[in-house]
């Protein structure tokens, strides 16, 4: 027991800080990579297999050898519903065995989500418990657990600068901030108020991965078995989360629900349960509630026909987002990297990882602004923070390659939009104010200033062959609440698994180099740089440099 | 906050009349020969190498014994705001933040410490700016950077035009002694950004005085945070593109020290090229209004002005 106790809380532990350290540490997807229903659905909707998904598939061998240990040991959805479990768990004095038809409802699920990724279109993220549960805990758990640390810290600044604390004094913890966190914050209250009905209420009815599991774990070498000093108390049947113990036969397991917790074994006043080794000739198999397989081509068509119905979303995007009759959100930016929309939108597992990993806290998950489709997927949202120009984090932590790694060598390249300026916001345009704060965070140089005759202030342009969407501008711009410099999708990158972003940057005439040495040629003393506006200013300070005056 | 921000009180008086009675005294020991007829220039400019060229433009405007006193709790504003080395001229060069560093120290400095409030990300800029490498390895945890609004304080600033109010770093408020070393470049919002303009590092909401008049409020942030001495690189001058360069970069291997922070700016505008051409001190507008406003001298020809090459 305590080993169990110990396997569980080092399994938490682990994916929590591979959570923590995302985008600073090479496998920190691992979890997500072993999720067999996450990966199964991407899959069947990305229409490919690599390698880095092999981790499920070891899980579901080991589930041949060993059953459902990846669900009692190693979940780290399961681990924080039992966890909660004990919590919130009602008295009851016996298990309920009457829900037991429902446990095929988890093949249903999965025959649903199977059907609509056929389609191309994924609903895993609904159900899939890594995907689930590493939302819960990149957009609720750690926010939260910053922004308590960060006021803790606050609060000790004036003892840490009075002892000359350096570190204290100058720590800054910059909690993230996150869309639709109440949202999983509810569905997850209500994950876990399902104890009343049952423990382990996500696990036995509800999971995609524990159905395929299951399906694999039918005649395990290692099981639950049980001796002839059994007396049939039931004890057992009683304890058992998974409702695995048929209570008129305890001395029976259906092992395609048993997840090897050995409550069983401990509770036994006979010691008569083991788990081990055993022939397959040997198997004390209660009687499976199996999936009806009318039904799994039912809920299977029922998922195809969701997917049909949302793929005639208004929102959806066909090929490309260029494309004629394609309605989307003015300003929906996705990470650098980010596969063309469509197989994006079959790819990604909107398990928030990326989210998780973004160190400027910039990629946000959406609700309807790419459409139904698009529910709780990244974009950036510079107002927010800009998307640094040499950061390839989001990319290395996703497990399905919707947002492809993009090599340190060519990141500049990957531009995700373009800056528009809205001059009838804008301090120099309209206000008449000296401001060039967009040139002065831009780290592409994108941004070039005019000097105009009916304005006392040079006012800026965007360079679009030169901008790469980063959202410096936009984040920095003194006007509030809409900015005067926004990022628009305008000539994003959107490139297949393999294209050079650098090769086809350029091949399009862009310029997305951060280049520190390479100046811009400095104008001669009539005129300013590019733009391709004439200086026809008719007094003296023609030509005169950016914010002098004529002095008196 | 202490003397260089606000109308002194009692306290802070007596406490600096002490200061002076000191200072009168100590005076009483150096030979009368070397005080006569030496009076000090208001302006130092010193061309040659970054190290040797700030400790002799310290050296003629009184010593940095003049403005750091031991004990004093020292800060030193860099512009280090942006991700990029010192050949791009966008932040100050990491050699002259070392030498102030260690002439404070040598002073008996109680705690020095160099602080930005940057543009681009903290840690990128404290790495490439070279600042953080080279003030680290004389002290740990010495330059900082401070971006969370908790660690600024409100502070109201009387002789504010436009700008009454602003957030400072508390480490600043704190301080007894603060030294401008902003590198020397400029700006397409406000023609140049040196000492004056370089203070908004020093405060958490910059985007206010943008939607205000930003050179008027330039100058009212000048005038609660007059730094004691100001220290203008122009090793290298970054003549257009500024603040953030990439743009013509000078190297015109000048170091420029002053107490007045406002004839700092103004020799420094007068004395190179921006943007292919020469300007007078009194065509940047927060250098004018600033004079106008008695917080410092723009008529450099007026000013005492000490050269030298080393």
């Amino acid at each position: 027991m305590r080993f169990r106790r110990l396997a569980r809380a080092a399994s938490l532990g682990i994916f929590l800080m591979l959570l923590a350290a995302a985008g600073h540490l090479a496998a920190s997807d691992l979890y997500l990579r072993m999720d067999p229903a996450l990966i199964g659905a991407a899959a069947l909707a990305m229409r490919t297999l690599v390698w880095i998904w092999l981790p499920a598939v070891i899980v579901i061998a080991t589930a041949l050898l060993f059953g459902r240990i990846f669900c009692g040991y190693i979940c780290p959805m399961g681990i924080t519903i039992d966890a909660t479990d004990k919590c919130f768990a009602p008295r009851r004095k016996k298990n309920k065995t009457a829900h037991a038809p429902s446990l095929r409802l988890k093949y249903y699920i999965l025959a649903f989500m199977a059907g609509s990724a056929l389609f191309g279109v994924t609903f895993v993220y609904w159900a899939a418990p890594l995907s689930l549960v590493t939302r819960f805990y990149s957009l609720v758990f750690y926010p939260v657990l910053y922004m308590v640390s960060d006021k803790a810290v606050s609060a000790f600044y004036p003892i840490a600068s009075h002892l000359d604390l350096r570190t204290l004094m100058f720590l800054e913890i910059n909690p993230p901030r996150f869309a639709t966190g109440f949202f999983v914050l509810l569905f997850f209250a209500a994950v876990f108020a399902a104890v009343k009905i049952s423990p382990r209420f996500w696990c036995r009815y509800l999971c995609p991965s524990g159905a395929i599991l299951a399906l694999a774990s039918k005649k395990p070498l290692f099981r639950r078995q049980v001796n002839s000093e059994c007396n049939q108390c039931g004890l057992c049947a009683n304890k058992c989360p998974m409702a695995a113990i048929n209570p008129d036969a305890p001395e029976t397991t259906r092992h395609e629900e048993c997840i090897a917790c050995m409550q069983c074994r401990q509770i036994c006043p006979q010691n008569a349960v083991a788990f081990s080794a055993g022939l397959a000739t040997d198997l004390q198999k209660a009687e499976s509630i199996s999936p009806v397989r009318r039904q799994v081509l039912l809920y299977g068509l029922a998922g195809a026909g969701t997917a049909a119905v949302a793929l005639t979303g208004l929102k959806v995007v066909a090929g490309d987002e260029s494309q004629k009759g394609t309605v989307r959100h003015t300003r929906l930016i996705r990470p650098p990297g980010a596969l063309p929309e469509p197989d994006f939108l079959a790819a990604c597992v909107r398990c928030g990882q990326c989210m998780a990993a973004c160190p400027t806290n910039t990629l946000q998950p959406v609700w309807f602004d790419a459409g139904l489709l698009g529910l709780f997927s990244p974009a950036v949202t510079p107002r927010r923070k800009y998307c640094d120009p040499k950061c390839t984090a989001c990319g290395q932590v996703c497990p399905t390659g919707a947002i492809a790694q993009i090599p340190k060598s060519e990141r500049t390249w990957a531009k995700i939009g373009t800056a528009v300026i809205y001059r009838q916001q804008c301090l120099a345009w309209e206000y008449k104010k000296s401001c060039m704060v967009c040139d002065e965070v831009c780290p592409y140089d994108a941004l070039e200033f005019e000097k105009r005759p009916d304005l006392p202030y040079p006012v800026p342009h965007v360079l679009e062959d030169r901008c790469a969407g980063c959202g410096h501008c936009e984040h920095a711009c003194p006007v509030y609440n809409q900015a005067a410099i926004v990022v628009t999708p305008m000539n994003a990158l959107r490139l297949s698994p393999g294209q050079s972003f650098e090769y086809t940057a350029k091949s399009r005439g862009f310029t997305l180099q951060l280049a520190p040495g390479e100046a811009k040629q400095p104008p001669a003393v009539s005129g300013y740089p590019g733009g391709g506006l004439p200086d026809t200013a008719p007094h003296g300070n023609k030509g005169m440099a950016p914010g002098f005056d004529e002095g008196g | 906050m202490k003397p260089f921000a606000k109308p002194i009180d009692r306290r802070t008086f007596l406490k600096q009349l002490k200061g002076m009675a000191c200072f009168a005294g100590a005076s009483l020991l150096i030979p009368p020969g070397l005080m006569a007829g030496q009076k000090r220039p208001d302006l130092a400019v010193v061309t040659g190498d970054i190290e040797p060229a700030v400790k002799k433009a310290v050296d003629m405007i009184g010593g940095i014994g003049r403005f750091v006193k031991p004990g004093s709790r020292v800060v030193i504003k860099p512009n280090m705001s942006f991700a990029s080395g010192p050949e791009r001229a966008s932040n100050t060069h990491p050699d002259v933040i070392k030498t102030l560093v260690l002439m404070c120290r040598q002073a008996g400095a109680g705690r020095v410490l160099v602080l930005d409030n940057p543009l681009a990300p903290a840690e990128q800029c404290i790495e490439n700016s070279g600042i953080g490498p080279v003030c680290n390895a004389i002290e740990k945890n010495m330059a900082q950077t401070v971006t969370d609004p908790s660690r600024f304080k409100e502070t109201a600033i009387s002789d504010g035009k436009s700008l009454r109010q602003t957030d400072v770093m508390k480490e600043v408020l704190s301080a007894d002694v603060l030294i401008a070393a902003p590198q020397a470049k400029s700006h397409s919002g406000a023609g140049v950004s040196l000492s004056m303009k370089g203070m908004m590092g020093l405060i958490s909401n910059r985007r206010i005085m943008h939607r205000l008049d930003l050179h008027e409020a330039i100058v009212d942030l000048a005038s609660l945070l007059r730094p004691h001495l100001v220290v203008i690189d122009a090793s290298r001058v970054l003549s257009t593109g500024g603040p953030g360069g990439p743009g013509k970069v000078l190297t015109p291997k000048t170091i420029i020290a002053s107490a007045d922070m406002v004839a700092a700016d103004a020799y420094t505008v007068s004395a190179f090229e921006w943007y292919g051409s020469r300007y007078s001190a009194d065509q940047i507008k927060h250098i004018r209004l600033a004079h106008q406003r008695g917080l410092g001298r723009m008529d450099i020809d007026q000013l005492k002005i000490g050269k030298a090459a080393v």
